[in-house]
């Protein structure tokens, strides 16, 4: 039953090595709404099986060392792989695992289940929104690579604007949640484990460079495209915005947690 | 005057919301706004400082529940006036500059959102607020040195600058974290009190808490500050349009200075941080100084002479005078800041006007062509070259306080004025005029001006920023031994004085000459192979990479993408 728990709990909020099976799952949706969606339930439900079952207390009690490892292992495996990629969808992917695995660094603590699922969302809903602009960008451009063409920000400005954004939220950058999300995961380590997770952010850093890199920068030599529509671009925006403005708010709960 | 002062940090943030939101396609409205909001910025800094110095007191001042709050020293208030400062010349120079570039209006509200974050970095009073600004000015710098999206060249450059002040970000947040669970409060004067009470609890590696802090603090201060090894960036800063390249070395690259002066308390019980700090300060300041000296490129000349100007600020900071290390910081920001406005000018006038004229100073210095027989005596030259410069500035530091004479820092920096001082004696003298005497006079008459300005504004300014006495504290905490220390300067001395007169011999006899018959040629040439690569630390970072990329495809190959 143990046994069962943690494969079904790892392949909803990953953990290697069923973040493949998790990695699979969202490949397997059918178009990008699908996966925004699944990336933002599957956690959820991984949560809530842990949650619910109560191993989440019984294993914070008896693996403190070895799901510390594991969950840190996996973010950084995950942020290292990201850095080899130029697809967005697949760069979405892999930021997403990288970050949620994170969740398990608070196995055993935080009794507000609301608290915990705040934490799941502030990984999630970058994803999901970077899925979503890969879904866009392959529709525009017939892929959601960027090695091939590059230069988007003269062709798709809004649409580059909002994946530059979307990138930099998930990858824990103030004032977004996931930065306090992610002091959250170092207040939760002992001092000697720190430099891991922040080997993370290192990672992280190194990441979203490159693919800022391939997006933005160079003359465009693709076909003739259409960029992201006014509204949609609000649209976009304004979720971004209020993401944002969530994580000045509630920002720094973890200091009288 | 407190609600007024957390006013000046939002002000930008406003700029930069209107800019952003309303005015995408109305550049000259756009401007404006963003230079006069930068303007009463500036006025409401330079308001705050007067009343803080006309008899006010330091206090902090809360803005969130959680975290986020102001602390108004005499440190925040100078650097924002500083900021505000080189932030409104900036903005004045890009009006113009900037008008036919793509993208205008957001270029000016990434301008306000670069001073706003600035702002908050100096002023931050918990180590939240500090973490949040001192990361976000890695972001917007980021996307103004690519301001050019046609560039890959800008792109890249800015990635360096953004990776090297990740790296810089590590050891701040652990430092960050160290001082949380030490002295349960993230308030900074809170940690600071506690500190003073509770300065030697053990960390790790036989390592006390503000010596392991002092340690990452100066890591994070390093890659801000383009110390050796975390300097690649800087030089190529350039490629970034030319105000946000004086923005960036007059203001942003001075972070490092600033960081050891709001954490003082902490490298007041961490002499060996301080000692570790020097070293690499004066690595740094031969090595870009050298570098400078080898660039046919006038901004990337400039770049390296940031670099080296850097490496004398930590330096500073490494013997203890951290007041100095500010005032230093503002002085510099102002010169390079006019030096890199100034600079498209110079280049144009070049392009335009071909024949150069010939110049005295460059044909001896830079073309090291033989000098008219007009000189001084070598005996001559060589005395007032040595003697001049150390009497004038122990003169000068004596009037002000007897005291510093007894700091192994201020000894240190003196040492380091005289060597100064006293080449650029021996470069006049190298040069010719048919009056040396009245040459070298007026020489030495600047220079005593220009020390004994600089002694007396940079002990006021010292006292105006320490006024409890913790410049001396600091002192005390980078000395060594004093026999080793008086040993170290007598040697030093001597080598220097030994090497003077022999230049000075050989100079003027044409004995190096005759000795020499081109047998140093070979080394010169490699040194200069050498530098001209930059000691192949970029080639070595490049290579890493490469390597690391590798590695990450292979595994995503490997594991078939999932």
């Amino acid at each position: 039953m143990d046994i069962i728990l943690w494969i079904v709990a790892g392949s909803l909020l990953p953990w290697f090595p069923f973040s493949w099976i998790f990695n699979r799952l969202l490949v397997s949706a059918p178009g990008a709404w699908a996966r925004a969606l699944a990336v933002i339930v599957l956690p959820q439900l991984g949560l809530l099986l842990l949650l619910k079952s109560g191993a989440w207390y019984v294993l914070g009690q008896e693996m403190p060392i070895a799901l510390r490892a594991l969950a840190l292992f996996t973010a950084i495996l995950y942020a290292y792989r990201a850095a080899g990629t130029r697809d967005v969808q697949i760069w979405a992917r892999f930021m997403a695992t990288s970050g949620l695995s994170l969740t398990w660094l608070l196995v055993g603590l935080l009794p507000q289940h609301w608290d915990m699922q705040l934490f799941v969302l502030a990984w999630s809903i970058p994803a999901a929104l970077m899925l979503i602009w890969a879904g866009v960008l392959t529709k525009q451009t017939g892929a959601s690579y960027l090695g091939l063409s590059g230069g988007f920000a003269r062709v798709l400005p809004r649409l580059s604007v909002l994946i530059s954004l979307t990138a930099l939220a998930a990858t824990a950058t103030p004032i977004f949640p996931n930065f306090f999300a992610l002091l959250q995961a170092m207040e939760s380590l002992p001092i000697i484990w720190m430099p891991l997770l922040l080997l993370v952010l290192l990672l992280w850093g190194w990441t979203v460079g490159r693919l800022l890199q391939d997006l933005l920068f160079g003359i465009y030599h693709g076909e003739a495209v259409h960029d992201l529509s006014v509204a949609g671009t609000w649209l976009g925006g304004l979720t971004l915005g209020v993401f944002a403005l969530v994580g000045i708010f509630w920002g720094g709960i973890w200091i009288i947690n | 005057m407190g609600d007024l002062a957390i006013v000046i940090p939002f002000l930008p943030i406003l700029s930069a919301a209107v800019i952003f939101i309303f005015m995408h396609s109305a550049r000259k409205a756009a401007a404006r706004i963003s230079v006069i909001i930068t303007l009463l910025t500036f006025i409401l800094a330079l308001i705050e400082l007067t009343s803080y110095a006309l008899g006010g007191f330091s206090r902090v001042e809360i803005i969130g529940t959680l975290w986020g709050s102001v602390w108004l020293d005499p440190l925040t208030l100078i650097m924002w006036s500083f900021v505000c400062g080189i932030s409104l010349l900036v903005h004045m120079y890009s009006v113009r500059y900037m008008v036919e570039e793509a993208n205008y209006t957001r270029f000016f509200a990434l301008l306000d959102l670069m001073t706003a974050t600035i702002l908050f970095m100096v002023s931050a009073a918990d180590l939240i607020t500090l973490l949040v600004a001192w990361f976000l000015v890695g972001v917007v710098l980021y996307f103004l040195l690519g301001h050019d999206t046609n560039r890959p060249a800008a792109g890249r450059y800015a990635f360096w600058t953004q990776i090297t002040y990740r790296a810089g970000d590590v050891p701040l947040w652990l430092a960050a974290f160290v001082l949380i669970r030490s002295y349960h409060s993230i308030s900074l004067p809170v940690i600071f009190s506690r500190l003073q009470m509770y300065p030697h609890l053990d960390a790790f590696w036989g390592l006390s808490i503000p010596e392991l802090v002092g340690f990452l603090l100066a890591f994070a201060a390093f890659a801000r500050s383009a110390q050796f090894l975390l300097h690649g960036w800087l030089p190529y800063t350039m490629d970034g349009p030319t105000p946000v390249s004086a923005l960036m070395h007059a203001g942003i690259v001075n972070a490092g200075g600033f960081l050891f002066n709001r954490f003082f308390p902490v490298f007041e019980h961490a002499s060996i941080v301080l000692h570790f700090v020097f070293i690499v300060g004066l690595i740094t300041a031969v090595v870009g100084s050298a570098m400078m000296l080898i660039q046919n490129d006038v901004k990337r000349s400039l770049g390296y002479s940031t670099m080296g100007q850097m490496g004398f600020m930590v330096m500073e900071c490494g013997v203890g005078a951290f007041a100095l290390a500010v005032f230093h910081l503002i002085a510099h920001g102002f010169f390079k800041a006019s030096l890199f406005l100034g600079a498209g000018n110079i280049i144009g006038e070049a392009r335009e006007h071909d024949g150069v004229p010939p110049d005295s100073v460059y044909t001896s210095i830079v073309e090291r062509r033989p000098a008219k027989p007009s000189r001084l005596p070598w005996l001559a030259a060589a005395a007032l070259t040595i003697i001049v410069p150390v009497v004038v500035l122990s003169v000068s530091h004596l009037f002000v306080s007897s005291r510093l004479l007894h700091e192994q820092g201020v000894i240190i920096l003196l040492f380091f004025g005289w060597v100064t001082g006293a080449q650029a004696l021996f470069a006049t003298h190298k040069m010719t005029h048919t009056n040396p005497w009245r040459l070298m006079g007026g020489i030495l008459g600047s220079f005593v001006l220009v020390v004994i300005g600089y002694t007396l504004i940079s002990h006021y300014f010292g006292h105006f920023l320490y006024p409890h006495g913790e410049g001396y504290q600091l002192y005390s905490a980078a000395s060594i031994n004093s026999v080793y220390f008086d040993v170290l300067v007598i040697i030093l001395a001597l080598l220097f004085v030994g090497a003077w007169a022999l230049t000075f011999f050989a100079d003027s006899s044409g004995w190096w000459d005759r000795a020499d018959q081109g047998r140093w040629r070979g080394v010169y040439l490699a040194l200069y192979a050498l530098l001209s690569r930059e000691l192949y630390v970029n080639d070595l970072y490049a290579r890493m990479t490469q390597v690391l990329l590798s590695g990450a495809r292979r595994l995503n190959v490997l594991l078939r993408w999932c």
